[in-house]
């Protein structure tokens, strides 16, 4: 009994069911413990090496190049933008038949298959993988190969696409010298893509994606942030750039000039609207062009200003009170004997007025004028007008201009300077100098980028720094002095349909850098001026280099076109008229003449006076310039320009100018 | 075969059974939570199909996205190049459009104190030099028969003439 019981005890299904369970979840324990650690082991210990397995499998590394940044004009329209585009590149490993590759792509690249095979062939023999075949393909020719490829029966294989940018300019040559280029790294060459380039950069994002087991990507994000690039707004308008190009392309060949520029600046604000170099080219093509046309003339190129200079003397003796627009100067016999030289101006005789030696450009009057300023105020007064040292304005490669200190003056140097000579400026900056006195007194730095963008949201405007340089009463005297240059004076070819206008002509001899010395056969002519007169709304610089039509006065050459442009653009711009219409022929007999011969030197006395008159200049001294050393200076003497009479130019013109005399 | 030690015949209702080991509480407990760990599963495998599927049609929008702005930036492109000043040119002069010149903008005085140095010449009585010869002048020389019509559209007949000409040819 007693072992019977203890066998019902010994085998109590209860505790036995309890064991068996026991059993079973200390197997399951076990078991779930084990793999515990195993997770553990691999999460913990194999971590890094899992996970990089894992990423390997699914993840792919990104590279995004974002998109150069766009430029406007002021009116909103793209002057340059960057589309992407795609490239067709080969791996010759992959490509069975060269001959047939090659053939079948250059039918669509229109090229000769020849292009094709021989870098294909070079490659395979090299063993690289990559060869470009055809980069920034547009999008009719994209869909052609993409046909290509699709083409099951042809069976090409190692052709690949890749995305890469493509820089687009859409009015191909309007203002080429201002926006500039990219190249095909889309790194900034030249111009505003240049200059800019930092803020127009597309950076590279790096980043990842995940993809499923059918390649589709679920997931993706960047490993690194990187500022967008900008888009930069000018104060380019592409209408009155568009004007000014041509008028300025027929003005340069009118006159048979070998370049010409155009600069149109608003007065108020140092906006420019239109900067025009002519010869000009294609953006789109500008590998087909010389480099040597890429040039930005208007702010890289310097040149003795002449007449041109002439308001800085004028403004300097008017702002210290010296003259007056109405005073009056005796010349006697127009001769004015300097150091070593004498200065002979056929405009000026007896009692002539300040504000008509102006007009007729007498050179007598600027020097002496210049004269009773002095060195010091003269060069002082130049370098406010902004001469000597850059505008500031955001175009790569601006030159300084020249503008020697009065300590490396020689004893014509303050008379040369004060007509233009033995100095170089920029087109840009003699700009500024005019629109100082267009704004009463006020130089604003003249600035070609009116705001930065980000996303379409305004980053940064452009704030230019303002200098009042002589007083709005002096401002105002002066733009009333060269009224009468354009009513009565040199530029009268610049008396605008409609409008009051206002400017200075210049007509310099070039320096001949290999001869060192004034070549009188090459001239530069300019005209630098405003309109309305009272109230200027735009002033606009002409610059012609070498015109060799006949006629190469700035008031006969450069004029007519400064006219040309002015007379489109007021309109556009709502300028109300106010002045009556003229639609009159100016007669070259009209205007007083501008080129400007040698003066007689007081060391060669046996110089024909006669022949000088007759326009056959005769040189007798070395010329020096504003370029050459100090040592060089004090050396040669500068040679002094006469204003020709009427008579003389008939004589010396040849061709055109000939004939109307 | 070992026989089971049961006994016969007893009855059963008095017989005490002892405390069950492994409550009901406790199943239904472990039930509960597998079901809830099951469900969660159920949830999370859920959740993370799902993301998987708006990732994909996220990736899908974003590239449709790049691709309409590729094409946006396309058709800006083809409308500045459309409306950029040598095609307005191009469109101009096959309309029939003779070109603006200086000499022909009609710019008139309008009021206030007349300046000294202007005069009050009429743009039709003079030319000025660089003057092309405009058809709309009373006086100006008619166009050769072979010649192509020029009109300068100043007003909606002008306007209307020119559309006839263009129909007819």
């Amino acid at each position: 009994m007693a072992k019977n019981s203890k066998k019902t005890k010994n085998k109590n299904p209860m505790q036995t069911a309890f064991t068996r369970f026991m059993l079973v979840v200390a197997f399951f324990i076990l078991w779930i413990g084990g793999i515990g650690a195993r997770l553990v082991h691999l999460q913990i210990n194999q971590h890094e090496w899992l996970r990089g397995k894992a990423l390997s499998q699914r993840r792919d590394q990104t590279k995004e190049k974002l998109l150069r940044g766009t430029i406007y004009d002021s009116a909103g329209h793209f002057l340059a933008m960057s589309v992407n585009a795609k490239s067709l590149f080969a791996d010759p490993s992959e490509i069975e038949d060269f001959d047939k590759t090659a053939r079948e792509v250059a039918k669509v690249l229109k090229v000769k298959a020849n292009e094709i095979l021989k870098p294909l062939r070079e490659a395979r023999e090299n063993n690289r993988r990559f060869v470009w075949l055809a980069r920034k393909l547009d999008e009719a020719t994209e869909q052609k190969i993409e046909a290509l490829l699709e083409n099951k029966d042809l069976k090409l294989a190692g052709l690949h696409w890749r995305e890469e940018q493509k820089r687009i300019y859409p009015y191909n040559s309007l203002a080429a010298h201002v926006i500039g280029f990219s190249n095909s790294d889309d790194v900034g060459l030249a111009g505003i893509e240049q200059s800019q380039e930092e803020l127009l950069h597309g950076a590279v994002i790096k980043g990842w994606q995940d993809r499923d087991r059918l390649g589709r990507i679920y997931d993706e994000a960047e490993t690194e942030e990187r500022e967008p690039p900008k888009d930069i707004v000018l104060t380019i308008n592409n209408s009155i750039q568009y004007k000014a190009e041509q008028a300025l392309e027929k003005g340069v060949k009118a006159a048979n000039a070998k370049s010409g520029m155009a600069i149109v600046l608003n007065p108020k604000t140092g906006e420019i609207l239109a900067l025009a170099n002519y010869p000009t080219f294609d953006l789109n093509k500008y590998n087909e062009f010389p480099a040597e046309i890429y040039t930005n003339r208007a702010v890289q190129n310097m040149y003795s200003p002449g007449s041109v200079f002439k308001l800085v003397t004028y403004g300097a003796a008017l702002q210290e009170k010296l003259i007056k627009p109405d005073g009056e100067i005796d010349c006697g016999d127009g001769i004015i004997k300097l150091p070593d030289r004498e200065i002979v101006d056929k405009h000026c005789h007896d009692r002539i007025s300040y504000a008509e030696a102006l007009a007729v450009s007498s050179n007598y009057v600027t020097i002496k004028t210049a004269t009773s300023l002095g060195k010091e105020r003269f060069y002082n007064y130049s370098r406010g007008f902004g001469f000597g040292e850059p505008t500031g304005i955001e175009l790569p490669a601006e030159a300084h201009g020249q503008m020697r200190s009065p300590g490396t003056w020689n004893g014509d140097s303050l008379a040369s300077m004060s007509i233009g000579y033995e100095l170089n400026v920029t087109a840009i900056q003699a700009i500024a100098a005019y629109a100082a006195i267009a704004n009463d007194g006020v130089r604003i730095k003249p600035h070609v980028i009116k705001e930065i963008r980000q996303d379409e949201k305004v980053i940064s405007r452009t704030e230019p720094e303002k200098t009042q340089i002589v007083s709005a009463e002096t401002a105002k005297s002066l733009r009333q002095m060269l009224m009468k240059v354009v009513s009565s004076g040199t530029a009268k070819r610049a008396q605008l349909n409609g409008y009051t206008s206002a400017g200075k002509t210049g007509t310099a001899w070039k320096y001949d850098a290999k001869l060192k010395k004034y070549d009188e056969s090459k001239y530069v002519s300019s005209f630098i001026g405003f309109a309305p007169a009272d109230t200027p709304s735009v002033v606009i610089a002409v610059v012609l280099d070498e015109p060799q039509g006949g006629a190469r006065d700035g008031g006969q050459v450069s004029a007519p076109i400064f006219k040309d442009i002015a007379e489109q653009i007021l309109p556009e711009m709502s300028v109300a008229p106010d002045a009556n219409i003229r639609q009159e022929v100016v007669k070259d007999e009209d205007i007083p003449t501008e080129i400007e011969t040698l003066s007689a030197s007081k060391t060669d006395k046996k110089t024909d006076k006669n022949s000088a008159e007759s326009g056959k200049v005769k040189e007798t001294k070395k010329e020096n310039s504003p370029g050459d050393t100090e040592k060089n200076v004090k050396q040669k003497q500068p040679a002094a320009m006469t204003e020709k009479p009427k008579t003389e130019t008939k004589n010396k013109s040849s061709g055109a100018n000939k004939g109307k005399t | 075969m070992s026989r089971r030690n049961l006994t016969k015949n007893k009855n059963t209702k008095q017989i005490r059974r002892e405390s069950d080991p492994i409550p009901w509480r406790y199943c239904l407990l472990t039930l509960i939570c597998g079901l809830l760990l099951v469900v969660g599963f159920f949830f999370a495998a859920r959740q993370h199909f799902s993301s998987m599927d708006y990732g994909i049609k996220n990736s899908r929008l974003r590239k449709q996205k790049d691709e309409l702005g590729d094409a946006q930036r396309q058709l800006l492109l083809a409308k500045e190049i459309a409306l950029s000043p040598i095609e307005i040119k191009k469109a101009a002069k096959k309309l029939g459009l003779t070109e603006m010149t200086a000499a022909n903008i009609e710019t008139f005085y309008t009021g206030g104190d007349k300046p000294e140095n202007t005069k009050t010449d009429k743009p039709s009585e003079q030319k000025s030099p660089n003057a092309a010869p405009t058809n709309n002048k009373p006086d100006a020389k008619k166009p050769e028969k072979d010649e192509k019509p020029e009109k300068k559209l100043t007003d909606s007949k002008d306007k209307k003439e020119v559309r006839e000409t263009k129909a007819a040819k």
